[in-house]
């Protein structure tokens, strides 16, 4: 049996993804990208592969994507995490027709066509607003650790607005709130706010298809997705591990190489 | 020729100046340079000049594009000291503006010139408009650079003929398939007429039209390049290296102002403005949205494109203005598009690369 791997260099995290021919999801990982992307893949591999009962020799073809895919020698085709999240998210939600990704560094929006091929797409410019990256800094600001960001942003009574969307002035606009002794999780309420608002600002650009999908980092706070839903007006859903849905594509793309 | 012969603006200036010859350094965008030529003189064009900004920015607010800004950065460094002339043509606000800060505040070392194009729609006094402002020019250039010599105006027209067929061809081989280089190189190439004097420039660009390979350039996808300029120079370089064919391109500073019909016989003036009216629609003259997506559908049915990749100079509210109902046009038509905001002489970096690449994949 011949088995696939797709590795997603990002710049928080490397995700790995193997795959059977037939597309079963065998092993997978989410790990630490740090200062050295070709080590992180190969580190996200191994571990995808230890979970699947595999060794490299097991893998027939190696897609990789991400950001730092330019850095991945082991693999035998580079492909844009664009594609690789379309065609993830359409292995998974069979009816995807739009996928909002927000991750460390990026956030897209990505209209799925047939067969999960792109058919439009958005990506933010190069800013942290946002992305996975403003809410890291804020939640460092604030003392909060990243995954509790979403339960208290759910168990919040009211929001406090916040104006800024840059990262830099909304950390010190943070500053002042919480100085003025304004609860912590209402604030953290008006910066999923911000971050959604900021990505459903790009889905004007090529509309929402349903069924929406969320995927990357940040679709695991479900205070973001249930800001986002109302936002945008429809249901979402997420996958059980947002964050392989760009390996899982990049894997598929590699049974598509291989044949 | 090869590309690699082409001297940079900074040594042809060098060279033209030691040789005695008259410089005027031109902003944005189309201007009659025929008169200029006419005159014996160089229009030397400021378009992104590679300097870091700094003393600009204490002159500008922070929403002004990058063209203007590396425009004022030259003549604040001291780029422009050794001109004859600065023209400015009312090509937008921007520039008008960057004009009056020129004219009125930093006191320029030559003295300004100006030139009003008529905007589109053109009604039937435009023309007589058109002729008066290179009349008002003529007259300008004689008191800065002294009059015209015998012929003078003659031989700018046939310089000017020339280069238009030569443009011509280079454009319809390159649509054709038929120009075997990258984007890199045909921009390098084309890009000597904002620097030197046709008399150098006609022959450079026959010679590489005559050695340019029929073949060998991107085989990927077909694209129209829309926006401004072709700058900075890493996104030509990035789509050669993702494959892509640009098949034409609607920049401000290349087609939307090279490709015209060249000025015929009979009174040079009413010549001149005939051709002037006759140029590809342009946002910065006032062309309708209807026209500008008619000509850009054109463009792609008769290169092939399957999409078209807008790079656009942040802030520039000529283009910027037009976008969104160009890029819904271009889709009902079937034709996707990207947009990239770039500054210029500022690398794109990777991730509009990625963009590009998607956009790529996307074409497949
Ligand atoms: S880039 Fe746009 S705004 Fe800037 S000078 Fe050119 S036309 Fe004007």
């Amino acid at each position: 049996m011949s088995y696939f791997a797709g590795i997603d260099v990002g710049s928080l995290s490397s995700d790995a993804a193997i795959i059977g021919q037939d597309g079963d999801l065998k092993g997978w990982s989410v790990t630490e990208t740090g200062p050295h992307s070709t080590n992180a893949a190969e580190a996200a591999l191994d571990a995808a592969l230890d979970m699947a009962g595999l060794t490299r020799d097991d893998l027939a073809f190696v897609v990789a994507t991400g950001y730092g895919r330019a850095a991945v020698p082991l693999a035998g085709k580079k492909i844009t995490e664009i594609s690789c999240h379309a065609l993830g998210a359409y292995a998974l939600f069979p009816d995807v027709g739009t996928v909002i990704d927000i991750g460390g560094q990026d956030s897209k929006v990505i209209r799925l066509g047939e067969g999960g091929k792109v058919a439009d797409f958005v990506m933010n410019d190069k800013c942290a607003a946002g992305t996975g990256r403003f809410l890291e800094v804020m939640a460092a600001k604030l003392g909060v650790g990243l995954d509790d960001l979403g339960r208290l942003s759910l168990a919040a009574q009211g929001e406090v607005s916040i104006s800024s969307v840059c990262t830099v002035f909304a950390e010190s606009e943070v500053v002042s709130l919480v100085a003025k002794n304004h609860p912590i999780d209402q604030v953290i309420k008006g910066l999923h706010r911000s971050v959604v608002n900021r990505v459903a600002a790009m889905t004007g650009n090529i509309g929402i298809t349903p069924r929406v999908i969320m995927s990357g980092g940040v679709a695991k706070n479900a205070g973001v997705v249930a800001l986002m839903a109302e936002r945008l007006g429809v249901d979402i859903a997420v996958p059980q591990e947002p964050q392989i849905v760009g390996a899982l594509g990049a894997a598929l793309m590699a049974v598509r190489a291989a044949l | 020729m090869s590309p690699s012969e082409l001297i940079s603006r900074g040594e042809y200036f060098s060279q033209w100046r030691g040789g005695g010859g008259q410089v005027c350094a031109v902003f944005p965008a189309q201007y009659p340079r025929e008169l200029l030529w006419a005159h014996g003189v160089l229009p030397m064009e400021v378009w992104d000049p590679p300097l870091a900004p700094a003393r600009a920015q204490g002159h500008l607010q922070p929403y002004i594009c990058s063209v203007v800004r590396q425009g004022l950065e030259l003549f604040l460094a001291g780029g422009l000291d050794d001109v004859g002339a600065i023209l400015f043509p009312h090509t937008c606000d921007s520039l008008q503006n960057l004009a009056s800060l020129v004219e009125d505040y930093l006191d320029p070392p030559a003295p300004s010139l100006f030139f009003y194009n008529p905007k589109a729609p053109f009604a039937a006094a435009a023309k007589g408009f058109y002729v008066a402002q290179l009349q008002t020019l003529e007259r300008e250039l004689t008191r800065v650079f002294g009059p015209q010599p015998p012929e003078g105006m003659a031989r700018a027209l046939e310089w000017s003929r020339r280069l238009s067929e030569l443009y011509a061809q280079a454009y319809s081989r390159r649509a054709a398939g038929e120009l075997g280089v990258g984007a890199a190189e045909f921009y390098r190439v084309l890009r000597g007429g904002e620097y030197m004097h046709p008399r150098d420039y006609i022959p450079l660009l026959e010679g590489w039209l005559a050695s340019a390979p029929a073949n060998g350039g991107g085989q990927g996808q077909g694209i129209i390049l829309s926006g401004v300029l072709p700058s900075p120079p890493d996104l030509l370089e990035t789509l050669d290296e993702l494959g892509f064919r640009v098949v034409h391109d609607d920049l401000i500073s290349m087609s939307r102002r090279l490709l015209y019909p060249p000025p015929g016989e009979g009174d040079p003036y009413e010549a001149l403005a005939e051709s002037f009216l006759s140029m590809p629609p342009c946002s910065t003259r006032g062309s309708s949205l209807s026209e500008r997506l008619e000509w850009l559908k054109g463009l792609a049915r008769a290169g092939g494109a399957q999409g078209v990749v807008f790079s656009v100079v942040k802030f520039c509210e000529p283009e910027l203005f037009d976008l969104p109902e160009l890029r819904r046009g271009l889709k009902e038509a079937g034709l996707p598009s990207l947009v990239l905001e770039v500054d210029v002489n500022q690398e794109v970096g990777g991730q509009a690369a990625t963009r590009l690449e998607a956009f790529g994949e996307m074409l497949s």
